[in-house]
């Protein structure tokens, strides 16, 4: 089942030169007519490089921002102009976790306040409280429950990023959408999250729109991928299409650049490692 | 660039046409009636008509604001009388142009604010600079001390206790009285040395914090480390990487406090008995002389949008990431 | 045989914090020959950035250094700030990891370039500038006579990366120290400034140490590679034998931590099927 579909959603910011009323005003398209559907389910992938649009992608399937012209569809519902109650609904079912977890979690508040907070603006009560509604979303996440009063900076980075997930939980989303989610973290703090991410998805069948530019993270949790450079999709298909058969030049050359580890001295190792594990 | 300077000028008519119309209301409309002001106490009706008629006061709103506007470009005539062009009316008081009051005020106006703003940039400046530099030794721990208390104590206290202290008890200067530079340059320069100090000390102490602060931050820049890594003297790195940036945001403000003095430093003026626009202001205020008000509040406010604009073009020419390229 | 260039020995930087002096690099040991890249490898706050600006004496306030630092052979340590200020961007160079805010967005790329040579080889602004064209057309900025009086914020995050590069080479040093220098770049770019580092390598000689979080990087750069985890040195090898025979838990914890774009972790396999 299709649960959102982007059509041709186009995204153009004005930008105002300097000289106040006569100042010539230059539109700078940052998303061009950039069509994908997300299925109930699946992870869906968006890379590129800097200023290559994803990130204005995502805020608009999120309804972060508005797009200049294309249509959302969210469960066969139009949402492009949704307000009121419909777009609170759309809020309710699609969530975000953003790139620097301590900047977009409020340093104020408890990590219980944090991840209620999404519910208390929809006026539901959690059942059996807070406390233990935040108890059982923080052992969900791998972070220990008795934390729940604490404060994000008590938190590692990582640790932060869970509480960051688990707000996104807290309203049984049917989308999540991550911002290059896991992309300050250190490497083996990002692993784990990715191990999270995929777990969460099994647990509860909702889709991911991950949103990245690291090429080898995305082989690692998407289904699908699309491509973008310079605001267009240039490629979007199954990942191991789009990774082992690429089609279009950009991704090639994308793909060309990544940095990889000596494939010889990898495999060498990974032999040895295994010997280890069978002599044990 | 002259597209850029255009736009902006347009801008500032706009403004200042508004901060006009609605000084305009608030002056002629909700205070009491001008007429009644002017004719004073014995008064009958029949005057206080031909007052109106003269000053075009049985006109609608928009006609009266208009012919205002219209004396302020082009002169307009009161009654048989003319006024001619920048016409801000006569004061209800002397009966003076108001022009007139102005223009032979704003001399001691700007001599205040020029005085003041040489003093307190070169302590301020200086001052937080070395407190940068020496951070965390006793210099900057006294300096910045002084710094907070010169911010917190108002200024016609300090006027007062320093004219009690150098001119009634120590008598090193005179009493200020705002003679002219050609007649006497030495009596000049002693009569405006304690309205400068005077109004200079809260800018310094401010302006002291504000450098310190600034320098401290673009020390810490990568840029500096980058020109460490260079080799390069610590005088050098100090001198050319960490005051340009440092400095520059100051340039703002200074331009946005100095402009705002152009229209006269209230306090101080009438603390020492200096006939400048802000003691102008305060006379005119106190005894209710519409025309003058008007006058030296719109005054204010040219000198703050042009301030506005001038501060915005010299940023541009210090700041090469702001400068406008010609498309 | 490649030459010794430079050595670290028992490297310990202590830092004072709020909660008393802390040692953020313990004990750490390389050695770079000419020609030769070392790779110093670590999550943050291993204390591989430490590492570098100590051997400068670039250390944040109040930071304390012992051991021992030689370059051919002369020790670095103890020495005034006059002398080591003679080395700095001579014969040892740096080039960090954020362009942007790496170069001094007041001034042009060209009086940027000049000023580091100029205090080491003195001459006048013309010599210099004909230097800085030079540097710029090494590190292939396109032209260079033109571009030399752009700001920085005119230039590409790239190009930016060229420009501290060319800095850094200006006077032609014996070693150079780049930290995460790739890291703020897009991959295509990375991959471009990786090329360009071997190729100036190859035709000066300069030592280099490369300082990244980033293993594939190192694995395609570094003949030797020193893996820091919280301030300790934990592995120190040949690139080959870190990567194919760790030895220490830590590096192999790391390794597999590295997520592969050429095949799959097991986790993300049954999913995806």
């Amino acid at each position: 089942m299709t649960l959102l579909r982007v059509r041709d959603v186009t995204k153009q910011f004005i930008t105002r030169g300097q000289g106040g009323f006569l100042a010539p005003k230059a539109p700078f398209t940052a998303v061009d007519r950039v069509s994908f559907d997300v299925e109930l389910g699946e992870t869906l992938a968006v890379v590129g490089e800097s200023g290559s649009g994803k990130s204005t992608t995502a805020r608009i399937a999120a309804r972060l921002l508005d797009p200049t012209s294309g249509t959302l569809e969210f469960e066969d519902q139009d949402i492009t102009r949704a307000t009121g109650k419909q777009l609170a609904r759309f809020r309710n079912d699609v969530q975000v976790v953003f790139q620097d977890p301590f900047s977009s979690l409020n340093p104020r508040y408890t990590v219980e306040r944090i991840v209620t907070a999404p519910l208390a603006y929809q006026g539901i009560s959690p059942k059996g409280g807070g406390r233990a509604f935040s108890k059982e979303l923080m052992e969900r996440v791998g972070l220990n429950p008795d934390h729940s009063t604490r404060y994000p900076s008590q938190f590692s980075g990582g640790q932060a990023q869970r509480i960051g997930i688990a707000r996104a939980l807290a309203v049984g989303p049917k989308l999540v959408i991550c911002d290059e989610a896991v992309s300050a973290l250190d490497v083996s703090i990002q692993a784990q999250i990715l191990e999270l991410l995929v777990r969460l998805q099994r647990e509860s069948g909702f889709s991911y729109i991950f949103i990245a530019h690291d090429l080898a993270v995305v082989r690692q949790i998407a289904q699908r991928v699309a491509v973008m450079n310079k605001g267009r999709i240039v490629e979007l298909g199954s990942r191991d299409q789009v990774f082992d058969r690429p089609q279009d030049e950009y991704t090639k050359t994308l793909l060309a650049a990544v940095p990889r580890i000596n494939p010889e001295w990898d495999r060498r190792r990974r032999l040895r490692e295994q010997e280890r594990m069978q002599s044990r | 660039m002259t597209r850029y300077v255009i736009g902006r000028l347009g801008g500032v008519v706009v403004i200042l046409l508004a901060v006009c119309l609605f000084t305009y209301l608030i002056f002629f409309k909700l205070s009491p009636d001008p007429a009644v002001m002017i004719c004073g106490k014995t008064c009958t009706p029949d005057r206080i008509d031909s007052i109106r008629t003269v000053l075009g006061l049985n006109q609608p709103l928009l006609t009266q604001f208009w012919e205002f506007l219209q004396g302020i470009v082009a002169g307009r005539d009161y009654g048989t009388a003319h006024c001619s062009a920048p016409c801000l009316g006569y004061s209800f008081q002397t009966n003076e142009s108001v022009w007139t009051m102005i223009t032979a005020r704003l001399p001691v106006s700007i001599t205040v604010a020029v005085g003041a703003a040489i003093l307190w940039l070169l302590a301020g400046v200086a001052g937080g600079l070395i407190s940068a530099v020496r951070q965390g030794t006793w210099w900057d721990r006294s300096a910045m001390a002084l710094a907070l208390t010169g911010v917190s104590v108002p200024n016609y206290v300090l006027a007062l206790v320093l004219q009690y202290l150098l001119v009634v008890k120590l008598q090193v200067l005179p009493f200020p009285s705002a003679p002219a530079f050609s007649d006497n340059p030495g009596l000049w320069f002693e009569s405006y040395l304690m309205p400068w100090t005077v109004l200079a000390i809260g800018y310094a102490c401010l302006y002291a914090r504000l450098t310190r602060a600034n320098v401290i931050d673009t020390l810490a820049e990568n840029f500096v480390r980058t020109a460490r890594a260079k080799g390069l003297q610590r005088s050098l790195i100090l001198r050319r990487h960490a005051l340009r940036p440092a400095l520059t945001p100051i340039t703002t403000i200074f331009g946005m406090d100095f402009a705002g003095l152009l229209g006269g430093a209230l306090i101080t003026e009438t603390v020492f008995g200096l006939n400048g626009i802000g003691k102008l202001a305060a006379d005119s205020i106190a005894k209710n002389d519409q025309p003058v008000i008007m006058a030296v509040t719109l005054l204010a406010a040219f000198f703050v949008v042009i301030g506005n604009v001038v501060v915005d073009l010299v940023y541009t020419a210090l700041d090469p990431r702001v400068r406008i390229t010609s498309a | 045989m490649s030459e010794t260039l430079f050595v670290v020995e028992d490297l310990t930087v202590t830092l004072p914090t709020s909660r008393g002096p802390v040692d953020v690099v313990k004990n750490a040991s390389f050695t770079v020959d000419r020609d030769d890249t070392v790779g110093i490898v670590g999550e943050s706050g291993s204390g591989k950035s430490m590492t570098s600006l100590a051997v400068l004496g670039l250390l944040p306030g109040g930071g304390r250094t012992t051991g021992s630092i030689r370059l051919n052979g002369q020790e670095l340590l103890g020495r005034s700030e006059a002398e080591l200020r003679s080395i700095r961007g001579n014969a040892i160079s740096m080039v960090f990891q954020d362009p942007l805010s790496s170069l001094n967005p007041y001034y042009t790329v060209g009086l940027q370039i000049e000023e580091g040579y100029r205090a080491h080889r003195g001459g006048t602004r013309r010599e210099a500038r004909k230097v800085a064209i030079e540097a710029l057309e090494r590190v292939q900025i396109p032209d260079p006579a033109r571009r030399i009086d752009h700001y920085p914020h005119q230039f590409s995050g790239g190009q930016r990366q060229r420009i501290m590069i060319a800095m850094a080479l200006c006077c032609s040093p014996e070693l150079l120290i780049a930290d995460e220098p790739t890291t703020a770049l897009d991959v295509t770019v990375q991959a471009q400034i990786l090329a360009l580092l071997a190729e100036l390598q190859a035709e000066t000689g300069t030592g280099l140490i490369f300082i990244t979080h980033d293993l594939a990087v190192i694995s395609s750069i570094a003949q030797r590679v020193l893996v820091m985890c919280k301030g300790d040195p934990v592995e120190y090898g040949t690139a080959e034998q870190i990567f194919s025979d760790p030895q220490h838990e830590y590096t192999r914890a790391l390794l597999d931590a590295v997520p592969r774009i050429d095949d799959l972790i097991p986790a993300a396999e049954e999913v995806a099927g």
